[in-house]
């Protein structure tokens, strides 16, 4: 545990120190933002139309959470499988390459505390990340409030989808935490990651005009699913699985290359 | 302190080490030396638990290194052929950090830290950024990195690389110094390191032991009838073949 924490600290020391941690805001947030103002402009869009042609849009199902906070939760998910692979690119690609490595093989340390303190760290990047973009519900309950219509954003189904959202960053961490840990090319580690992140996002399409039966799982094996699904409002146990399983497979299968390295 | 029986390292179709047997009794000092690629490094990696052993045995103070790794490293301060730096540290931080590992307590740390600093001299360089530091001081952090909390056993591969002569005596000094409270393997091509610092001393030549003996009765053994030899002589006689 103490040496979990401590390679945590490192970790987080070095996200900080180094631009990387802010890169990381920065670009996140920037093109959230983007995002952002365009579900806004298109919500704008569909009042208009809902008042001029009330029969094809049913003005009292439009809201703020449905048609700017879940696809935005959505988006927020595919950036993540572009800007993780750098995140975590280093994190042990980076101990090889500057043999580093041979310090914490000659410590005693732990491999699974190796594995937990740098995923913390970076789930700890991760969180804040997600942190970040809470401005926009906040500024949609601020400004996004008309009289007697009632709370602008519904916070449950905000809250749902944020928890998604940081069930798919821990999968992400995890996944790109075991790549790192295959090879000493950061390069290699970052666009490996990012092949599995965007395989697991586009895995529902292998199904689509297969079987009923087909097509169903190549939907629940989609991470696209699972975080739809959350951004909608439902916390449903198969998807909090889903998220879970992904990141203690990926911690399972790096503690394991780690600790391969004291046998072979 | 230290057993070593047996010790074989493979790869593939290369032997590394083959067969190593000796030991090193506590406080003693032992010079590894071998012509570059004789399997130095790879012996002392298997020693630390760095990397495993094809066959045969190692035991640091009674524990097995593959069965009980983590008694082992509790044990063994180690400096590897390249020092383990964060280079994006400060010497502190990285002291501190290290500490941690080595499970120093928290509130001993800022003595061990200082007190290893000290014996390194990298004490004037302590709040520095460890990429811009010279080699010598790289090769001092990962000396004070090998010396903290203390170890029972230190393990040393070429420990005065990239230093200045000044330097060299001063890093000699103290490896001296931690004779006795410290047993100490250390490797390196330089010949008069060994004279200067170690008693016994084991040449390896391609992966093999070519000696193994007290510095003193293996000039001994290869003195000439009409003069006395060097170390220098045995070790190119040894290691000529």
């Amino acid at each position: 545990m103490r040496n979990t924490l401590a390679i945590a600290r490192k970790e987080l020391n070095v996200y900080f120190t180094t631009p990387m941690a802010y890169v990381m805001f920065c670009c996140t947030t920037v093109i959230s933002s983007y995002m952002f103002i365009a579900f806004i402009q298109q919500y704008t869009r569909y009042s208009i139309y809902a008042m001029k042609a009330p029969q094809m849009i049913d003005p009292t199902r439009l809201n703020l959470t449905d048609l700017v906070m879940a696809p935005l939760v959505g988006n927020i998910g595919i950036i993540f499988v572009f800007v993780m692979p750098f995140l975590t690119m280093r994190l042990l690609a980076e101990e090889k390459r500057q043999h580093t490595m041979e310090l914490l093989m000659t410590t005693p340390v732990r491999p699974t505390e190796i594995v937990l303190g740098k995923f913390l760290a970076c789930f700890g990047v991760v969180a804040l990340t997600v942190g970040f973009t809470l401005l926009y519900p906040a500024m949609l309950q601020l400004y996004g409030g008309s009289a007697g219509a009632g709370a602008p954003v519904e916070w449950r189904t905000v809250f749902s989808g944020y928890l998604g959202l940081l069930g798919w960053g821990a999968a992400t961490v995890a996944i790109g935490l075991f790549v790192s840990s295959l090879t000493e090319n950061q390069a290699v580690a970052a666009l490996v990651t990012f092949a599995v992140l965007l395989l697991t996002w586009l895995a529902g399409l292998v199904g689509h005009g297969a079987g009923e039966a087909l097509q169903q799982v190549s939907n629940d094996l989609s991470s696209i699913t699972h975080l739809r699904g959350m951004a909608g409002g439902e916390i449903a146990l198969k998807d909090l699985l889903y998220f879970a399983s992904l990141t203690v497979l990926g911690l399972f299968l790096t503690q394991r290359a780690i600790e391969s390295q004291r046998w072979s | 302190m230290i057993q070593v029986e047996n010790l074989v390292k493979r790869y593939r179709d290369r032997v590394a080490v083959d067969g190593l047997s000796f030991e090193v009794k506590e406080g003693e000092i032992l010079g590894f030396l071998g012509p570059n690629g004789a399997g130095k490094s790879t012996t002392m990696r298997m020693l630390t638990g760095c990397l495993p052993a094809t066959s045969g045995t190692a035991k640091v103070a009674g524990f097995d290194v593959f069965e009980h790794p983590l008694e082992v490293k509790r044990r063994v301060g180690y400096l590897p052929e390249l020092p383990p730096l964060y280079v994006d540290m400060t010497v502190r931080d990285y002291l501190r950090f290290v500490a941690r590992l080595k499970g120093v307590p928290r509130k001993k740390q800022k003595d061990e830290v200082d007190r290893v600093a000290g014996l390194a001299s990298v004490t004037g360089i302590i709040d520095r950024v460890i990429a811009n530091v010279s080699k010598g001081y790289k090769q001092r952090v990962g000396l004070a990195q090998a010396l903290l909390g203390d170890p029972a056993v230190l393990v040393l591969d070429e420990p005065t690389v990239g230093l200045d002569p000044q330097q060299i005596l001063e890093v000699r000094g103290l490896i001296k110094s931690l004779a006795g409270k410290h047993t100490i393997i250390l490797s390196t091509h330089i010949l008069p390191e060994v004279t200067a610092t170690c008693q016994k001393v084991l040449i390896l030549n391609h992966g093999k032991m070519a000696a193994y003996d007290d510095l003193t009765l293996l000039t001994e053994k290869y003195k000439e009838a009409t003069r006395d030899v060097s170390l220098e002589e045995v070790f190119i006689k040894l290691t000529a073949a």
